[in-house]
This record gives structure tokens, C-alpha cells and sequence, in this order.
């Protein structure tokens, strides 16, 4: 168990205690699957990807004409934090990948350009400027999300892969039903609407283990009023039946939300066993956290995002401690990905997030060992052919990096464990966190695999 | 018109037509077409901001009504864009015409904030617009998205259609000139208004209200007439961008843009009809140039566009077709083809020289 301390631990001593606990870096259970879990990935400890690419390149060194690699991030705008965390992913994997002798010994060389506010103008520019003035033969970001596809249309008629973490079910559907036109769009997260049924299956996990017994079948729901939280409700509604639940509450709650008395109310008059919001909204977020402390009800309190947030637990302090949230995708906190976060924060100190760095970190990796398997890269427009090679490994290919295993499914998106496959190294894991302890980060509490603590009752909770 | 400017503007349009085939990138299309579209927006604005002298801030949302029309009918009715424009154009005057109505009796800031209120309205209610619409239930009973797509913006509805015709590595000419034919016909609106009895009439109401009510020009007449004619455009080009990007979202009401396009009239100066047009394509090759060039401290980007557009503000009040104006004035004296003037070239006196 991760020992307690008052004392403020910096970013990196985190990171080392975690890994400390998980067994360090001398080998555990773990180790045993890891090393079996991917078709493509044989992972050295750290360097998911590496020794495949240094197979498939046979000692080349990279020297001949450098692939221009494409990244569309949005620096200047309100996501840009995360862009900063994204072009370190981005670099970091390009750099370690080029000292493996590249993609069939050529060099990658990253182009990047700034989405701003990530506006359907701006990133469609973006794309165009990435095709038209690098020649980009692939272009892997974050997120770009209020673009609303936009730059889909672009990037598919220059015939490119296009990877990105938008998170989004829309995407799904757009590349279900054009699969003509979009075979080259590839989102490698798994999509919004997962955090519905990942939230039941942990709860059947727990309960299955004898840790939480649920005191009725009730769920009370208060979803946001955008189409990502709705999205997620709706997945919660999707599988709710298959896990013997209904609601005592069904609601929609326009945003922002200054006033969750009403709500609370309701909560308190008919107590359910779960109460979950999907209002991703920090701000909002805390009024339910420190109204429901007030006179809490025997029930887990489910957020959606905030938690992650050092300035939200900040706000809310002892009030959130038991709270639970989750990510679909994030870098785990096991072997690899603790090995991960402590090669980023010696390299780019401890203004890097790991969590954040490892999403595109790994999609670099995935693309260029598709790319190096299909004997190289194409071009925009004029190498459609090859890109189409590069893109059915893409398909097929199961590559275990350091946030899980990403195996394209339906709509080329990441396929979720445990709500698409039960099989953990078959699935990138959906994350669930919990706040133990105000002062301290959240901790992972499930997939068990991938856990740092033990799930924790809540303190309000009776027995 | 004048010959000058006829000889420009055919100038202007053949170089247009010929850029696709000038071996420039696509990207470089792109940023041009979105040039002739803010291009479009301004031209009009300039009509009743520069020429009529009404201080309003609502071409925004009337852009944006224009482009959330096409989005609309595009997405719930299936239609083909195309049709959608003349009905977005429409819905354009419709609301522009209630601005005008609105700001009949006030003057000055009172006006830019009144309009800005409504732009800024529109965007809470656009923002904040989060039922789920049952109209996207049908389209795809698995998401819910509301009828103008909140915050998330809307998209799914339909574009020009060039990918179909021209392919898709020549779409981008498709769309750049859909959208150079929309501006030169702004441009010729624009023009012409300026330099017709309208556009006298505006231009009395700017400099002498008084006078110009005692010689019976009507400013309810007037400013609704103005209203509604630079509205259509407005909103058609909201409409085309639109069907551009296949998607539209609450950002077109953000400052960003406001004050991009401010920019382009204060830079090219206001009330003058080269204006809009020079301004819009002076920043937009400013803007390219600093993306080509500047790889890194890009926050710094905007610091720099707003030191310059208040540099020409100090330095040239006029703007640049006012300060190209007195060069021009300079050069034609100094080779005595003109006789000296006053120094102080107002644009009235300009435009009175151009009608004369």
C-alpha cells in the first residue's frame, strides 16, 4: 500500500511511490501479462513498440528521406495545456522511434500546427497546411474536438491516416457509414459513450468481489445537457437492464448548474444506491460534491471528469474523498506506463503530465510499426495505395503501449475494456478513480490489473 | 465607378481566376477563399458602419444567422445547400431589419452596444441550447443533439458538392471560386450603393443628420434600407462558409472573429469602398505570413497583429486607402497631371471627385 504522508510530494516522488507499490521495475505478476498480451507489442519494459520496429527495421540506422509526420494541436486556445502534453507525446515517441532506426530506416520528421479554439476554419486549415505544405503521410494528435469532423473530408481526399483522441461516438457512426471515405480516420480512444456501461461493470465488479453491496437497484442520473454527457448517459441507460438497475432520478440538467438543492432533495426523499452525474463541468461539479457532504445518503457518488482536477479537489477537500470518477483512456500506472511517466518527467520536468503525454505517445508508436509492417508510408494523393496498406495493419494490428492495448473495432475506434471485450489485453481499460484522500492525486481503483490502491467505501457509507 | 477603379477590379478578379493556376498550395486557396469570405462580410459592413455611419456590431450575428440556416435546413429538411442561400440571405434582412428598427433612435456607442448584446444573446441561447432535439433523434436515435447543436456546433448537413464534380484533390478550386464569385458580387453591391443616390443619402446622414432631414432624406427610410441591404450578403457569405466547413458552432459570435474583421475595416479604411477589401487581404496575408514564419512563442502572434492594427490606427487614420489615396494624389501632383489640394483629403470630398 502506497504509505500516507502529510508531506507535499512533488509530481516525479508521486510517480515513484506508485510504481514503488506496483512492485517497481523488478518484475511482478504483471510482467507475465504484459509480455504476452499483444500480437505486435513484445514490450520491453517502457519502450512499448520499440523491439518490434527494431525487428521489422534489422539494424538500419534512419538516414534516407524523412517521413513528414503531420500534428494538429491547439496551442493558442483554451486546450492548451493539454496541446503542450500532446506535443511531447508526439515528440518524445517520434525521437525514440527514429533512434530505432525510424520506419524501414527513414526518419519520421514532425510538422505541427496550431488549431487555436479548434474551429471547423481552423482546423481544416490546419489539415490542409499539414497535406499541401509538409506533404505529411500521416497526421496523429490529441483531441480537436469542436470541429465537429470538419477536417475529415480534407484529410480523407489526400488519403492519409488520420489518428486522433476525440473521444467521440459521432466518429463511429461517420466512419461506420462511410466506410469508402473515412477507412483512413482512425480515433484511438474509446468513445465517450463508454464511460456508461464501464461505470456498471465496475460496479458489478465490486460487488462480485463482496467489497460494496448495493442497498437497493437504484440509480439516480443527472446528465448534462451537451451531447458528450448525454452520449454517456445514454450508454449508463444502454446497459442498465443487463445489470438489474433502473432509475429513481432521469435527468437532464441544463448547464451551468449554480443550484443542485432541488436535485439533492429529491436524492435525499428517495435514497438510491447510485447517484451519477455526467455534467463534466468542474464548476458545476463541486455543488454536488459539497451539497450532497452535507447530509449524505447511503449511496457512491459518481462524477464525471472533475476529480482528475487538482484545483477541484482543492475546492472540495474532505467532501470529495469516496468519490469515484473514470477516464477511457489514460497512461497506467503499471510497469510500463509508471516506467513511462518517470523517462517524462526526467526529460521534460515536472510541468509534463504523463497521463496526457502517453495517449499520442502511443498512437505514434502504433501507426509506425503499421507503417513499417506495410513496407512504408505514402504520400498525400499519390500514395493512397500504400496508405491503404498501412491502414489494413492498423485495422488488424493489437499494440499493448503504455495506456493499454489499442485494438481498432467497430467505426475504427479503440475498443473498450471490459463493456467490448472481456479480455484485458484485448482492450484499452476503462479507467476508474477515486479520491482517497483529499491532499493526495486520485488513485486507480479498477481494472484490478491496473489498480494502485483498493477501492475505498465511502466514508458517509453505513457498515 | 470610376474607369480607375473598373480597371482595377478587372484586374483584381482576372488575377483571382488565375491564382488556383499559379502553382500555389491548397492551403493557400483555403486561407484565400476564407479571405473572400470575411472579404464579403466586410464590404457590406463597411455600408453601414463606414458610409452610413451607423456604429453596429450585429454583422456577426447576422453571419451567423446565415450560416445556422443552411446548418438547419441542410441537416433537418435534407436540402441541398445551394437552395438554402437566397432563404439564409433572407432570414439575414429579416433579423438585420429588427437591428435597424431597434437602433433607430440611438446614435453612436449606444448603438454598437445594443447590437452587440444581440450577437452576444444569440450566442448564450446557441450555447445554452441543450434539450435533445428529436429531430436528431430520427437522424441517429443513439445521440442527442440539440436543434442547433449547443456548444458543440452542428454539423452532417451538406456542401457545395464540388467533391462530387470536381474530385477530391480539386474540390478546394470548387469552393474558391463559389466564393470569389460571391465576393466580386458584394464588391459590385458595394460600389454601387456607394456611388448611387442611396449612398449619397447615407453619407448625409453621417455627416449632417440635421441637414440632411431639413433636405427630406428619410433616416428611417434610410437606415432600414441600408440594414437590410448589407444584411443579404452578410448572410449569404455566413452561409457559404457553412457549407465550406460542414460545420458551424457558436464560435462564428466570438471576438476572435469580431475583431478580426473590425480589424480588416479600421486597416483599410472605413467608408472608402477599396477598404473592406484591401484590409481583408492585407491581414490575411499578415496572418499567413506569421504562421509560415513563426514555429515557435505562438501566443505572441496575436500580441503582434494587435500592436500593428493599432499602429495603423495612430499612424494612419484613414486607413491604407486613405493614405494610398494622398500617395497617389502626391505622385499625379508632383507630375503636375493635378493641382495641389488641402492636405486634408476627407473621403467625402473623394467620393464626391469619384461620382463627379
Amino acid at each position: 500500500m502506497i504509505p500516507i504522508t502529510r508531506k507535499k510530494l512533488s509530481k516525479k516522488q508521486k510517480f515513484e511511490q506508485e510504481l514503488e507499490a506496483n512492485g517497481g521495475l523488478k518484475g511482478t505478476t504483471r510482467r507475465g501479462f504484459m509480455t504476452t498480451a499483444g500480437a505486435v507489442a513484445i514490450g520491453a519494459v517502457g519502450v512499448a513498440g520499440a523491439n518490434t520496429l527494431q525487428a521489422i527495421n534489422n539494424g538500419a540506422k534512419a538516414a534516407g528521406d524523412p517521413i513528414p509526420l503531420g500534428a494538429m494541436l491547439p496551442f493558442t486556445g483554451w486546450g492548451g495545456a493539454d496541446a503542450k502534453n500532446f506535443e511531447i507525446g508526439i515528440g518524445m515517441a517520434v525521437e525514440e522511434i527514429n533512434s530505432w532506426g525510424g520506419i524501414n530506416g527513414r526518419p519520421i520528421e514532425l510538422h505541427i500546427e496550431d488549431t487555436k479554439n479548434m474551429s471547423a476554419e481552423d482546423v481544416t486549415k490546419a489539415a490542409q497546411r499539414l497535406i499541401d505544405r509538409f506533404g505529411v503521410h500521416a497526421i496523429i494528435n490529441g483531441y480537436n474536438s469542436p470541429s465537429v469532423r470538419a477536417e475529415y473530408d480534407t484529410i480523407s481526399d489526400a488519403g492519409i491516416p488520420y489518428i486522433h483522441d476525440n473521444t467521440q461516438y459521432g466518429h463511429q457512426f461517420a466512419v461506420r457509414d462511410n466506410p469508402d471515405k473515412y477507412w483512413n480516420i482512425f480515433q484511438d480512444d474509446p468513445s465517450e459513450y463508454y464511460y456508461g456501461p464501464g461505470l456498471l461493470y465496475f460496479l458489478d465488479s465490486l460487488e462480485k468481489s463482496g467489497r460494496w453491496k448495493r442497498p437497493n437497484n437504484k440509480i439516480a442520473l443527472f446528465s448534462g445537457s451537451i451531447d458528450y454527457a448525454t452520449t454517456i448517459a445514454g450508454g449508463i441507460r444502454d446497459y442498465m437492464d443487463q445489470f438489474g438497475w433502473e432509475f429513481s432520478i432521469d435527468d437532464v440538467v441544463s448547464q451551468p448548474v449554480n443550484d443542485w438543492g432541488p436535485s439533492l432533495v429529491r436524492v435525499r426523499e428517495d435514497p438510491p444506491a447510485l447517484i451519477a452525474t455526467t455534467h463534466g463541468v468542474p464548476s458545476d461539479q463541486t455543488g454536488i460534491v459539497t451539497g450532497f457532504a452535507e447530509a449524505p445518503t447511503n449511496s457512491l457518488l459518481y462524477v464525471q471528469y472533475a476529480l482528475q482536477l487538482r484545483s477541484f479537489l482543492d475546492i472540495v477537500k474532505e467532501s470529495g474523498e469516496g468519490v469515484f470518477c473514470s477516464t477511457t483512456i489514460g497512461t497506467l500506472k503499471d510497469e510500463m506506463g509508471s516506467a513511462f511517466g518517470k523517462r517524462v518527467f526526467e526529460k521534460y520536468g515536472e510541468g509534463a503530465t504523463p497521463e496526457v503525454v502517453g495517449q499520442v505517445y502511443d498512437s505514434v508508436y502504433t501507426w509506425a510499426i503499421a507503417a513499417a509492417r506495410a513496407g512504408g508510408t505514402g504520400e498525400p494523393y499519390d500514395g493512397v495505395e500504400q496508405n491503404k496498406k498501412v491502414c489494413h495493419f492498423l485495422r488488424e494490428q493489437i499494440y499493448r503501449g503504455v495506456v493499454g492495448t489499442i485494438k481498432f473495432m467497430w467505426g475504427q475506434a479503440a475498443t473498450p475494456y471490459p463493456a467490448e471485450t472481456n479480455d484485458p489485453s484485448l482492450g484499452m481499460p476503462t479507467l476508474m478513480m477515486q479520491c482517497q484522500k483529499w491532499q493526495d492525486p486520485v488513485q486507480y481503483v479498477s481494472p484490478d490489473l491496473y489498480a494502485t490502491q483498493d477501492w475505498m467505501n465511502p466514508p458517509w457509507m453505513k457498515g | 465607378m470610376s474607369r480607375r477603379d473598373l480597371i482595377i477590379l478587372v484586374v483584381l478578379i482576372a488575377f483571382a481566376i488565375a491564382f488556383p493556376y499559379m502553382g500555389v498550395p491548397r492551403y493557400l486557396l483555403t486561407s484565400a477563399l476564407v479571405m473572400f469570405c470575411f472579404a464579403t462580410v466586410v464590404t457590406q459592413w463597411n455600408l453601414v458602419f463606414g458610409v452610413a455611419g451607423i456604429f453596429s456590431l450585429g454583422q456577426l450575428a447576422i453571419f451567423a444567422i446565415g450560416a445556422y440556416t443552411t446548418a438547419v435546413m441542410g441537416r433537418y429538411l435534407d436540402m441541398n445547400v445551394w437552395y438554402t442561400f437566397p432563404i439564409a440571405g433572407l432570414a439575414g434582412v429579416g433579423l438585420s431589419l429588427l437591428v435597424g428598427l431597434a437602433t433607430l433612435r440611438m446614435k453612436g456607442v449606444y448603438v454598437a452596444l445594443l447590437t452587440i448584446a444581440i450577437a452576444q444573446m444569440m450566442f448564450v441561447l446557441i450555447q445554452t441550447d441543450t434539450a435533445c432535439s428529436e429531430l436528431n433523434r430520427i437522424i441517429n436515435p443513439q445521440t442527442c443533439i440539440s436543434f442547433t447543436g449547443g456548444s458543440q456546433g452542428l454539423g452532417d448537413f451538406g456542401s457545395f458538392g464540388w467533391r462530387e464534380v470536381l474530385g477530391g484533390r480539386d474540390a478546394v478550386r470548387g469552393d474558391y471560386y463559389t466564393m470569389l464569385g460571391l465576393l466580386v458580387v458584394g464588391v459590385l453591391v458595394s460600389f454601387f450603393i456607394i456611388n448611387s443616390r442611396i449612398g449619397l443619402g447615407f453619407k448625409a446622414l453621417r455627416d449632417n443628420p440635421e441637414l440632411a432631414a431639413s433636405r427630406g432624406i428619410s433616416q428611417f427610410k434610410y437606415q432600414l434600407i441600408v440594414f437590410g441591404v448589407s444584411a443579404f450578403l452578410t448572410a449569404v457569405a455566413g452561409s457559404f462558409y457553412a457549407a465550406k466547413f460542414k460545420a458551424v458552432g457558436p464560435g462564428i459570435l466570438g471576438f476572435d472573429l469580431l475583431l478580426l474583421l473590425i480589424a480588416m475595416l479600421v486597416v483599410g479604411g472605413l467608408g472608402r469602398a477599396w477598404g473592406p477589401l484591401l484590409g481583408a487581404l492585407v491581414i490575411t496575408i499578415f496572418r499567413e505570413g506569421v504562421d509560415n514564419i513563426m514555429t515557435e512563442g505562438l501566443q505572441w502572434r496575436d500580441v503582434i497583429f494587435g500592436g500593428i492594427v493599432a499602429a495603423v490606427m495612430i499612424f494612419m487614420p484613414e486607413g491604407l486607402t486613405g493614405t494610398l489615396d494622398r500617395l497617389w494624389n502626391y505622385i499625379l501632383i508632383k507630375l503636375g497631371f493635378a493641382k495641389a489640394r488641402s492636405s486634408t483629403v476627407t473621403a467625402v470630398a473623394q467620393d464626391k471627385k469619384a461620382n463627379d
